[in-house]
Parts: C-alpha cells; structure tokens; sequence
C-alpha cells in the first residue's frame, strides 16, 4: 500500500486473528523483553523513523537516541508489538484477511499467469497473481534422547521446549540445553525464581554476536557477495553462522555472576543420551567429549533452547507443492532462485516467492524483521513492476509515514518504558 | 550501515544538493563566492576520503562514528578553506560548514529512506530495489562437454552392423601373454 496498491488488491491468508501473536506467545514463554534486533527494525514500510527515534519522540527523552549512536539501543517487546498493532490497524489487517489457512496452490496460466488458491480441506478460496509463501517456522525440536523420553506421559511435562509456557520451582534444579539466546533467557528465569541451573551445551562457547547473523550480512554489501555463492557454499556458509550466538545483556551478565557465586549455576559441555524417571523427577545421563562425563543427574527438568526444525518438508504445503511440483531440495531447504522465487512456480509476471527462515539460503536473515523487510520490499517492488502500477507520489509517501509514526507515538505513550539490557 | 564505495559517494553527493542550492543563494546574495566554493571543498575533501581513507578503515560504521567523521571532515575543510582564502570569514565558515552537514545528514537520515526503500539496505547506494543476484544471473555449474560428432570412417568401418570381411575371421588374440610354449601344447605332445 505505501507504494500505491490498493487494500483490495492485497488479501492475506491465515488463521491468526493478530500478525504478531505467535512471536508475542513466544516471546512471553521466553521472558524475552527486549528484541535482539536494533532500531531499524520496526513494522513501518520505510526506514525512518527508526524506533529509538519513535522512542525517544514518544517520551521526550534523548535516551534512545545515545543509546542507538552506540547500537545500544533494542525495541521492547511490548513497545514494537505496539507498533505491530497499530500499523495493521491502520492498513486494514483484518479487512484483508480471509481466516483460511492455504493448503493447496495450483499454477493456472488462463486467463494468464495466476494461482488458484484451496484451503487445507481443499475448499477454493481465493486467485491471485502473485503469493508470497510467509510459512514460519517448522515444529520445535528436541535432542533425540529427551524426544524419546518424552513419548512416556510421566516425562513429558519434565522435558520442555524454551519457547513453551513454563515455570520454574525456587527449590528446583534445571538443565538449560544450548547456548543461544532462548537459552541465556531461561538461565536467566530459572536464577530469578530461585532456583539452580546447570547450562548445559555440546560445544565450547559460543561466539558472541549482538544480531543473527554477522552485521554486513543484513545490507547488500553482505548479501550481493552471499548470493553470488553457489547453493551448496550458501547453505554451508549458514550451517557456520548460525550455530548458537548470543549477545551479551548486562543484566543477563549480572545475574549468571551473582548465580554462579551463590552456587545456583553452572556451566557444562555436555549431550544427555538418556532419560528417564528419577526421585527428583527426572535423572538423565550426560555425556561429554570433553572431559569426565558428568553421569546420571537427577533434576526437576529439561529445558531444550534447540529451536525449530528448519526443514521445509515439516510444513505441510511445502511438502505438498515439493512432492507434486518436484521443486529441487536438498538437505530440507528448497533450492529458491535467487530472488527468493519457488523454482519451477515462480514468473517474473506472476511470482511465487518465499520469506522466513526458508529463505534463508537466499537471505541469510530471512528470519529476521530486517530480513522479511528486505525480502518484502523487493518482492513488492517485482510485483509493482509487473502489474506496471502507478506509485505514490513522495509526498504521500511521506504523509503516510509520519501518519503512521503519529498513531505508533500516541499508542507507545500509553505503554510502559521496557528497561534496556545491552 | 556498511557503506560501498559507490554508495559512499552517491549518498556524499545528494546529501550536499541542497546545501550547494544554500550556498549559491547566500554567495548571490552577500556576493561572497566563499559559501558555494566551501560546499564545492567539502564535497571534494569528502570524495578523496570516501575513496581513498574510509573503505580501508570503516568496514561496518557504527552512528556515533558519524559526528567523529563530521569533526575531522571539518577541520581538514577549515584547513583548505583558511589556506586558499576563499573569502570568508572565519566565523562564516564555522556557522556554513555545521549547517550544512546539519542539512546533509537530516538528508540522509530523513529524506533518503522514504525516497527509496532500500537505500539503506543498498549500503548507500541508489539502486532499484531489486534482487542482488537476478535469477537469469545465477552462477551455475560449469561442465566441460565435447560437442557431439558423426562417427568417423574407421568407426563405420568397424561397426558391427555390417558383415565383417573373411580375413578378420580366426586371427590371434593381440595377447602374447596366453600363448603356451608349442612343447608344453598336450596336443602337439601327444602328437
């Protein structure tokens, strides 16, 4: 809509009532507050304002502003979901949404290039020219060990998923397992309820990285050179930068310190191999490559920080449209084009592109609000292009901007001041 | 931002519009050619280190780097300005100089992002927001192959379509190797 398409001419397909709702439900199982991201990573179409700017205009405080001249500077979960909800309010979320979850796309070329689109009980429910694929993530995984142990009702609730509802008994003593930041959340709530952490981790620390991926990778800079790697080096490339990083939080730094001196956490490199009942609850076996394995544990839980499975084929219409179309994957990512297009569906008149963590071998922040922004915006920008529409003016751009900026500044007056962790 | 060299000058270059259009008023007003002439040493000044200082030392540029940038970029303008004597005062040159980085950065900051979307994604660049790697660009595999021929003479010869001629018939095996020593031969013994 900010470059001239009308809200009829756009429809979104989904079962959500709200676009953030499943990072919101993640987010406060996590006890995240702050956002990993930085300040230019907000819901707006254009750049500027950056949310520390938003911020700082909102509650008359230069603070933002020095804190992002030093990156310093993170959104608050409940300030950016606020902005969330205002621009979908504001550009006709809701209106344009049909509350079916897509099961089935159908490449038709009459009366030219389009797609037919079916819900999951194969119901028609709409046609479109171009479709943009924003999937998510696959189901949250566990180590093999614990996955097995959980298939015994007794151990189920034992064995949990960092990004699951969950609490923590001040007496209890809990394996964190991984080392990325859902992980260093968790130590950080096991600590403030009182209880006793053990992190547990296959590999020797982590690199520390304040964003996903390294920060040239979010710019062109970064990405020209990464998309100008052959499919395999890009996945390879991935499988290197991705493994768990995590940024350093004052506050989380002060609490794991204080823990450790209270002898309430520690850390050990480490895998459990086996699982089972014990007296405490659970008593699982660790080993580790890297020394004296630690043995049979008994604990009150397992919290699992290992994230979601990234393969394409856990989410049922890609699996369908790989099968059916014999879109090209190898090791659960689909070999996209390097305009995040779906090979073999995808037309420069009528495109069919991916955005998420699936298009990550394209765009390694895929996942991220700068990724989908990027991808987003250039997808758009084909789709302008080829129905040749007519753009708005800079003017209205502009209106539309500060419009926008003046609704989220209102709203974000009415939200508590989230404290900064950086 | 991590800045490109072409996306360095691009953004040096339209960011210094408007103050160019400042100091061509202000010299046409006051008569002091000094203003546009101080915008036309910034932007130079500003070109030479986009070129041949910043990419070496300034991979990722963080905000607060900026106002660091601004001070050396002033004082080496100063410096210029004072030795060629442009004709302003040194008062005139201060106040011009930060208005019009002033200007230049609410450019960059304000106006560039709404102007095109991916300005800052393009480290700087003016491009179309389009794809890094269009698909029809794609690196491929290369594979050597060998262009597909007739057979030749001697392979129509030797085909086994057609009957081969009596004298092929019988012939040794090329082998010596099996050949057994005609005092060896049970045959030839018994014989």
């Amino acid at each position: 809509m900010y470059l001239g398409f009308r809200p009829e001419e756009v429809t979104i397909f989904g079962p959500s009532e709200n676009p953030v709702g499943t990072y919101q439900q993640f987010a406060y199982n996590l006890g995240q507050t702050v956002l990993r991201s930085e300040s230019e990573s907000h819901f707006f179409p254009a750049d500027w304002p950056t949310f520390a700017q938003l911020d700082a205009w909102s509650r008359r405080s230069p603070r933002p502003l020095a804190r992002s001249s030093r990156r310093k500077y993170n959104p608050g979960v409940p300030e950016i979901l606020t902005q969330a909800g205002v621009v979908a309010h504001r550009l006709g979320w809701e209106n344009c949404r049909v509350p079916r979850r897509v099961g089935w796309l159908q490449r038709e070329v009459e009366p030219g290039n389009h797609f037919v689109l079916y819900d999951e009980e194969a119901n028609f429910i709409g046609r479109a020219r171009h479709v943009m694929l924003a999937l998510g993530h696959g189901p949250l995984v566990f180590p093999p060990a614990l996955a097995k142990a959980r298939e015994q009702p007794h151990l189920a609730d034992r064995i949990v998923q960092a990004y699951a509802p969950k609490q923590y008994a001040s007496s209890g003593r809990y394996i964190v397992i991984g080392s990325g930041i859902a992980s260093i959340n968790e130590w950080a709530n096991a600590l403030d309820a009182g209880a006793k952490v053990v992190a547990l981790r296959r590999n020797p620390a982590p690199d520390e990285q304040d964003l996903n991926v390294p920060r040239c990778l979010f710019e062109s800079r970064g990405i020209d050179v990464f998309a100008g790697l052959s499919f395999e080096q890009r996945v390879a490339f991935l499988g290197e930068v991705l493994r768990g990083t995590a940024p350093t939080r004052r506050n989380w730094v002060d609490k794991i310190v204080e823990g450790r001196a209270e002898g309430r956490f520690e850390e050990m490199i480490g895998e459990i191999d086996q699982a089972e009942a014990g007296p405490a609850g659970l008593r699982v076996h660790v080993a580790s490559r890297h020394g004296e394995d630690p043995g049979w544990l008994d604990i009150t839980g397992v919290v699992a920080g290992t994230g979601f499975n990234k393969s394409a084929l856990t989410i049922p219409l890609l699996r369908r449209l790989i099968s059916h179309y014999g879109i090209p994957i190898e090791s659960g990512r689909i070999r996209l084009k390097t305009n995040c297009g779906v090979p073999k569906l995808d037309q420069p008149d009528s495109r069919l592109c991916m955005m998420g963590l699936t298009a990550n071998s394209v765009i390694p922040h895929g996942d991220t609000i700068a990724g989908l922004k990027y991808i987003g915006r250039r997808f758009v920008a084909d789709c302008a292009r080829a129905e040749r529409l007519r753009m708005r003016s800079f003017a209205s751009r502009l209106s539309m901007q500060l419009s926008l900026a003046h609704d989220t500044s209102r709203a974000l007056r009415r939200v508590r001041e989230t404290q900064q962790l950086a | 931002m991590c800045p490109t060299v072409l996306g360095r000058l691009e953004t040096r270059t339209f960011t210094l519009i408007i103050p160019a259009v400042l100091g061509a008023i202000l010299s046409a007003v006051t008569g002091h050619t000094g203003y546009i002439v101080l915008i036309g040493i910034f932007l130079m000044v500003g070109t030479v280190l986009d070129i041949g200082v910043y990419p070496i030392l300034i991979k990722w540029q963080p905000p607060w780097l900026t106002f660091v940038l601004a001070v050396v970029e002033f004082v080496i303008v100063y410096v210029i300005a004072v030795t060629l004597k442009v004709g302003l005062g040194h008062v005139d040159a201060i106040w011009f100089f930060w208005l019009s980085w002033v200007i230049a950065n609410w450019t960059k900051v304000v106006i560039f992002p709404i102007v095109s979307l991916s300005w800052i994604e393009n480290a700087g660049e003016f491009r179309i927001t389009g794809w890094s790697v269009p698909p029809e660009m794609e690196p491929l595999p290369v594979v050597a192959s060998v262009a597909p021929r007739a057979p030749g003479v001697l392979a129509r010869e030797f085909s086994a379509v057609g009957e081969i001629p009596e004298g092929l018939r019988n012939l040794p095996a090329p082998s010596g190797v099996h050949t057994r020593p005609a005092d060896l031969d049970p045959a030839a013994r018994s014989a």
